[in-house]
């Protein structure tokens, strides 16, 4: 009896989220767009596809598979569209829905499961009834091997869209993974002007560091791409050393370095909140204090 | 014709985090404010009321309770939309809802629009609260009324009986156009809300809040999801100011911390 309805796209998401579903029973998969279908038949015995990877098309075909199988459980990795998808479904049949969940258990006819609360500032524990659906946070669980030789079994999308795509832009991209680098050099509104960030940038390739900014450097002044952004709405890091220069330290930024193993912040404003959440302060100008970093880390060797 | 409704919460301020001696959230100490993406919802609003020519209905569900407590932190996020351009408030307050899920609030914002009789040409939503960030509840009314729903929007056009939205998704901004009445969920990005003049918080109370209990209002479902604990993340910092006699030795000092965090090369 199929218990588990698993929404996936990457091979490497249904290792892990098969570890899950089995917590609650014998699960199939559906799988969207440009999809790894034949490799995910390694983890699960049927893998419905479709061709779609629009948020309502896939809610159109999650919704068929639900009033087929009555799951308990309805489990993806968090994303924006699976976001979308899932709160329709949870719209529609009142279930319990919670996104961004981690240490995933199942006792009886619950579930418990932690995610963060309060933009970052704390952790809830929360426990929901089934049928429930969950969006979990990729690479907090260990994988599954895949042994099984499933089927595929492809899917068409018969209900009308009330969407219609005209269009999909390409984020441009800076080129950098903030989520795995181990030194942050990152930049806030205390530059003046975007041509000064090339002191930002002279440092960081000195130092082999990547470079991180602020909300309003890539959201508002579009200084940097959005692939830099660090805090709750951009990219949540854990290097071995964050240090940000103009920074005043925004609650939403705090967020994103929670994991950040030494945070280091130069500021020319001495209350600024950042110091209080910083394990090194230094009170200076960024304009007189990264020549001078910069000349001494030269002179070294 | 042409009304707009936002959904507005009152939301817990994470800049204001109490924590128990336990390291637990200390709630009932916790103020709340509007949550911050609303303000942008609202913001959408008045921009869009120009071209819809409606009026504009903010509904809120209390989520935190005891209301007797959050009544005035309830009542101040209401006045500032109204301050902000909604015409009039509707809000249910209500001990037995309280602490909500999104069950609860989702199928209380479908409630009331049908006990007031208001069918919007848009629903308008932050794409998350402040608090709980889930970003569930405008999808969740959007298959409740089935109306199209457009999640994450940094830019809304609307031509006639067309919308055209732009989608801010990881990896690609997605066009994409759909037909009124929808509900839209749109980001911090879609414009820049700035705070009430004086004269417009003045003016905000003389416009119409309506206020009802659980008993006003039918098909409203119970929770299905329960707050087992809330822990303060503790991440403490060592908060060490360093200091020298000249930017010179600052730096020395703080090529030696670089060294010792092994991201330096010797």
């Amino acid at each position: 009896m199929v218990e588990v309805i698993v929404v996936v796209q990457k091979e490497s998401d249904g290792s892990e989220l098969l570890t899950l579903a089995k917590k609650v029973g014998e699960p199939v998969a559906l799988t969207y767009g440009t999809n790894e279908a034949e490799r995910l038949t390694k983890y699960f015995n049927k893998v419905y596809k479709i061709k779609e990877d629009d948020p309502e098309s896939i809610f159109t075909a999650l919704k068929n598979l639900y009033d087929k199988f009555n799951p308990k459980l309805i489990i993806g990795m968090s994303s924006k569209n699976l976001k979308d998808a899932f709160s329709r479904l949870a719209g529609i049949y009142d279930l319990p829905f919670a996104t961004d969940i981690f240490d995933f258990n199942v006792s009886g006819s619950k579930v418990t499961y932690k995610r963060s609360f309060l933009s970052g500032r704390a952790v809830e524990s929360e426990e929901a009834q089934m049928p429930v659906l969950l969006l979990a946070l990729p690479r907090r669980t260990q994988k599954s091997e895949g042994n099984v030789n499933g089927s595929i079994e492809e899917l068409s999308i018969e209900k009308k869209s009330q969407i219609a795509i005209k269009e999909r832009k390409e984020k441009v991209k800076g080129g950098v993974n903030l989520e795995t680098a181990e030194f942050i050099v990152s930049v806030g509104r205390g530059f003046k002007n975007k041509e000064d960030l090339k002191l930002a940038f002279e440092l960081a390739d000195l130092v082999g560091a990547q470079i991180g900014c602020s909300r309003p450097i890539a959201a508002d002044l579009k200084w940097l791409t959005e692939d830099h952004w660090v805090g709750l709405s951009g990219k949540k890091v854990a290097p071995k050393v964050y240090l940000m220069f103009g920074i005043s330290g925004a609650p939403q930024h705090l967020a994103g370095i929670t994991d950040a193993k030494t945070v280091i912040a130069i500021n020319n404003d001495k209350t600024a909140p950042i110091f209080k959440n910083a394990d090194y302060g230094i009170v200076a100008d960024l304009y007189q204090f990264i020549p001078i970093l910069i000349k001494k880390l030269k002179e070294r060797h | 014709m042409g009304d707009i409704v936002v959904l507005i919460k009152p939301a817990l301020n994470p800049e204001m985090i109490r924590s128990l001696p336990d390291g637990g959230v200390d709630f009932d100490n916790i103020p709340l404010k509007l949550s911050d993406i609303d303000r942008n919802a609202i913001e959408e609003a008045n921009r869009l009321k120009e071209t819809l020519k409606g009026k504009i209905y903010s509904i809120t569900i209390s989520t935190w309770g005891p209301i007797s407590k959050r009544d005035k932190d309830i009542k101040m996020a209401i006045q500032e939309g109204l301050a902000k351009g909604v015409d009039e408030a509707i809000l249910l307050e209500d001990d037995s809802i309280t602490p909500g899920d999104q069950v609860t609030t989702a199928s209380a914002i479908v409630s009331i629009l049908n006990k007031f009789n208001i069918k919007p040409d848009l629903i308008l939503a932050g794409e998350a609260t402040i608090d709980g960030f889930s970003g569930q509840v405008a999808g969740r009314v959007a298959a409740k009324l089935n109306l199209p729903y457009i999640s994450f929007a940094r830019k809304i056009d609307i031509n006639g009986n067309k919308v055209v939205i732009e989608r801010d998704l990881e990896d690609y901004v997605e066009v994409v156009e759909t037909s009124l009445p929808a509900v839209i969920s749109v980001t911090r990005e879609i414009n820049s809300p700035k705070p009430p003049t004086l004269i417009q918080i003045r003016m905000a109370s003389k416009k119409p809040q309506q206020i009802v209990k659980l008993s006003d209002l039918t098909g409203v479902s119970t929770q299905k999801k329960k707050l087992v604990e809330a822990k303060v993340l503790a991440v403490k910092r060592k908060q060490t100011m360093i200091e020298g006699k000249s930017l010179e030795e600052v730096a020395d000092k703080l090529i030696e911390i670089l060294e010792q965090e092994g991201v330096l090369k010797h």
